[in-house]
């Protein structure tokens, strides 16, 4: 700060009887010799003003509320104490929960929280839709009428009585079923009795060589074709026999090899 | 302030192994000690862990208190600003220390510490209790050096006198004056200059 010399006063002089002057006990000539300063000295009278609105500034800051755990952690921590006293004080600052909010919380929080989460997603409640009303269209075509569910009596006799009585319908049906197999059976008897006795088999089926190491036809091996044919997108070769031929006129004249793609 | 007789017997009874004594002496400067590390140190955790560093330290050097040579709450306030001072130096935390206009960046085009404020949609008069302004206050606080600081915070948040703020800084009180002056100067400007851009 200049040494600047205003109304008999000088800047550090000044600077010296600032606090004084804000905190209010620079009284008298003092206080006008030092209102005359501040006037005049482009120095000073700022710096009266900016000390007044800080310290104003700082005047509008309140007690922050130091955490309730920390009278607590400093006797923990310095004479290892932690007494149940200050246990039941500290629970005492915090706010009564009855059990029944309790127990709400921790449901809502834990378990339907998530299931609400999912429930308000819009596919969720686009398959939901569609299964109420399948359901709906299905009571309905079954002839089910929500008229008909006020006559349901739900004490225990009412429905052991209904369990019951569908238990013997059930029983019923299935003995009624029961009697017409045993009747279908007993008619498939008769008829296979009174059908004619069926005639000897026509032909039976020429016998396997039982050894085809003696074979000398040079015919390929029929097995061997019917791999080949039952392929598709193989070639097939279609040639002439060339084992004996029943009658020499029907031999070829031009043995023709082509290759034919099975479709 | 304090009654010295009360607070005396209280230390003599901590010294003998009352832990009950101790317990009150916790709960009375609890508080206070934790509103001086939290405006310093800027942040709620670092005044948590601060204020137990305080009692720890207090617990241990409270046989050397003597009652004769000053009061009590000075004396724990001078171990509160001395863990402090170690704590900023530690962590080399180094704020600016006289202008508020100059860049905290080495960079040209860095903003000077008042535009790194958060602006305020109000005029001061109108919100000045507020809690943005609380907290924009804070925030200009922790910008200023840890000098002018711990002057302002014991003087205008505190409300100790001049004396008991010399003997906890150990300077003379003309000193003490003249950083709360800059202090407060300096926090208004920067507020100002705030406000003044919004407005």
């Amino acid at each position: 700060m200049p040494d600047q010399t205003s109304n008999g006063m000088r800047c550090n002089e000044f600077e010296l009887l600032l606090t004084d002057a804000i905190d209010g006990v620079l009284t008298g000539t003092g206080l006008d010799r030092f209102q005359a300063h501040a006037r005049v000295c482009r120095t000073c009278g700022p710096l009266l003003a900016e000390a007044e609105a800080g310290r104003n500034w700082l005047k509008g800051l309140t007690e922050v509320e130091p955490p309730a755990s920390l009278v607590m952690n400093i006797l923990a921590s310095t004479t290892g104490v932690d007494t149940q006293r200050l246990r039941v004080n500290a629970r005492a600052t915090q706010p009564r929960i009855s059990w029944w909010e309790h127990v709400q919380a921790s449901l809502f929080g834990s378990v339907l929280e998530p299931i609400w989460a999912t429930v308000r997603q819009p596919r969720f409640a686009m398959s939901f839709g569609m299964a109420f009303f399948a359901l709906s269209v299905g009571l309905t075509v079954a002839g089910v009428k929500p008229a008909d569910l006020r006559e349901v009596s739900l004490r225990p006799a009412a429905i052991r009585h209904a369990y019951y009585n569908a238990h013997a319908r059930v029983v019923r049906k299935l003995d009624n079923v029961k009697a017409v197999y045993e009747v279908q059976a007993a008619l498939r008897e008769v008829k296979r009795n009174l059908a004619p006795v069926e005639t000897a088999p026509q032909q039976s089926r020429p016998a396997k060589p039982k050894d085809d190491k003696n074979d000398t036809t040079q015919q390929p091996e029929q097995k061997q074709e019917r791999n080949y044919s039952q392929i598709d997108d193989h070639l097939i070769l279609a040639s002439a026999p060339l084992g004996p031929s029943p009658s020499a006129d029907d031999l070829p004249v031009v043995s023709v090899t082509t290759y034919r793609r099975f479709v | 302030m304090e009654d010295v007789q009360v607070v005396a017997m209280l230390v003599r009874r901590c010294i003998a192994g009352d832990s009950a004594a101790w317990e009150e002496i916790v709960q009375t400067y609890s508080r206070r000690i934790y509103n001086i590390c939290y405006r310093f140190a800027g942040s709620g955790d670092d005044a948590q862990d601060l204020t137990q560093e305080v009692f720890i330290k207090m617990y241990r050097t409270l046989p050397s208190y003597d009652h004769t040579k000053g009061a009590f709450v000075t004396w724990v306030t001078t171990i509160t600003r001395n863990l402090l001072v170690d704590h900023f130096r530690k962590g080399k935390q180094d704020r600016m220390t006289d202008s508020m206009d100059t860049s905290a960046s080495d960079h040209e085009d860095a903003q000077p510490l008042s535009e790194q404020i958060p602006d305020q949609s109000a005029p001061p008069d109108a919100h000045v209790r507020s809690r943005e302004v609380s907290e924009t206050v804070h925030a200009a606080l922790a910008k200023l050096s840890p000098e002018l600081r711990e002057a302002v915070i014991l003087r205008d948040l505190q409300d100790m006198d001049y004396k008991e703020i010399a003997v906890v800084l150990k300077v003379p009180e003309g000193t003490v004056k003249s950083r709360i002056n800059r202090g407060r100067a300096e926090l208004a400007r920067l507020l100002q200059r705030t406000y003044r851009q919004v407005m």
